[in-house]
């Protein structure tokens, strides 16, 4: 039900270390934001789409992950005609979907688990402050991709409830039953959790 | 944090990601469909109440980072976020922390069940659409360079479905509230 956004494939970004890729995000946001001058912007827009369309998604998939934030952008563009100096709209049109075709490149090169393991390094910090532990957000993120399918057949049993009594199927007649059904769980979870000593308490 | 707070965490994270999965709520008076995720800023807050409703949230925003189709619609990934909604993203946890702490303070079992719902309705309004569109809107206009003004204007078409949301939201959450009782009270 939730496939990651990963590509398989053996393209020289997907080769590049996930630690590389983030921080070349990071600081490409920062030049982008710190230039007007289309000169750099229509290279950094023609550099980021060429490397995403180069992934080895197909045409369809590569439109469809980016689409929405595109239109966004476009709208947003349009708006813009009205309010700031022609200039001033392409380079952000340029800027933003540079940024945005960048980050999916990212996206579809690097798996959970690479992903994962940076997340891990950038919570040591707070780990070590004793505000978190890195082990228990890899824990709730298990817990969360184990029971969304559950939650999910859930929800479609009490819409299927809900017509067997000729009822329309209403969110509002159904997220109160669905959250109480699936928060009522946890305390079996939590004591499975403890039982299982997972959290070395 | 006990296991159980953990657990009802990752639970109502995963009840978000299921909101956004089913098919968005029409209504004959307002044109643009619901989805029902957008609601979960509200619910978080007034059911789980502000700390744990925060982290379901940062739970949520890691999901995306990390490039999983968790948002209505199937999106996901780091190009949401770098996208101009971003700030409304990011502002979610924001969002659902102040919801909680005005539901905490104002929803207590003592209190009659209409100040339980005007309780929940104000905690909706305050978290859901004054502190998000805070976090939002400047962040839109920051990144697109459409003039602030312009961006607040704008966003008012959003309102009138909002104010909807947070009575949906408001029933939903007082429903639970009746049921299975998890907002810790606060003095």
């Amino acid at each position: 039900m939730l496939t990651s956004l990963y590509v398989e494939g053996g393209s020289w970004f997907h080769r590049v270390p996930v630690r590389a890729k983030l921080v070349a995000l990071a600081l490409l946001s920062i030049a982008l934001f710190a230039t007007d001058s289309p000169f750099l912007l229509l290279p950094a827009f023609l550099l980021s789409g060429w490397l995403y369309l180069s992934l080895g998604l197909r045409p369809r998939e590569a439109l469809s992950r980016v689409g929405f934030v595109f239109f966004t952008i476009l709208i947003l563009a349009a708006v813009n005609l009205f309010l700031v100096p022609v200039p001033q709209v392409a380079a952000l049109v340029l800027r933003l979907m540079a940024l945005v075709l960048f980050a999916a490149a990212v996206t579809a090169t690097a798996t959970i688990g690479a992903f994962m393991d940076e997340v891990t390094i950038l919570l040591k910090p707070l780990e070590r402050l004793g505000l978190l532990r890195a082990a228990d957000v890899g824990l709730a993120l298990g817990l969360v991709l184990r029971f969304v399918p559950d939650i999910f057949a859930r929800y479609q049993a009490l819409a299927e409830a809900h017509r067997a009594r000729g009822l329309p199927v209403r969110p509002l007649t159904i997220i109160g039953p669905l959250i109480i059904l699936t928060l009522k769980d946890a305390d079996t979870i939590a004591a499975a959790i403890d039982a299982r000593g997972f959290r070395r308490q | 944090m006990n296991t159980r707070d953990l657990v009802l965490v990752a639970l109502f994270t995963a009840i978000i990601v299921v909101l956004g999965l089913v098919p968005p709520i029409t209504l004959g008076f307002i044109p643009v469909p619901i989805t029902a995720q957008s609601m979960g800023v509200m619910l978080a807050g007034c059911i789980i109440g502000a700390k744990r409703g925060a982290l379901a949230f940062l739970l949520l925003v890691l999901l995306v980072a990390i490039g999983l189709p968790v948002l209505s619609g199937g999106r996901g990934g780091l190009a949401v976020l770098a996208g101009p909604s971003g700030g409304f993203i990011f502002g979610w946890a924001v969002a659902a922390f102040v919801t909680g702490l005005v539901a905490e303070r104002f929803v207590k079992p003592a209190t009659s069940e209409a100040r339980q719902f005007a309780g929940f309705f104000l905690a909706s309004v305050l978290g859901g659409i004054v502190v998000l569109y805070g976090i939002g809107i400047p962040w839109l206009s920051a990144v697109t360079g459409t003039p602030l003004t312009a961006a607040a204007t704008g966003s008012l078409v959003f309102i009138p479905g909002d104010l909807l949301k947070a009575a949906i939201a408001t029933l939903a959450a007082r429903a639970v509230y009746a049921g299975y009782p998890l907002l810790p009270a606060r003095v």
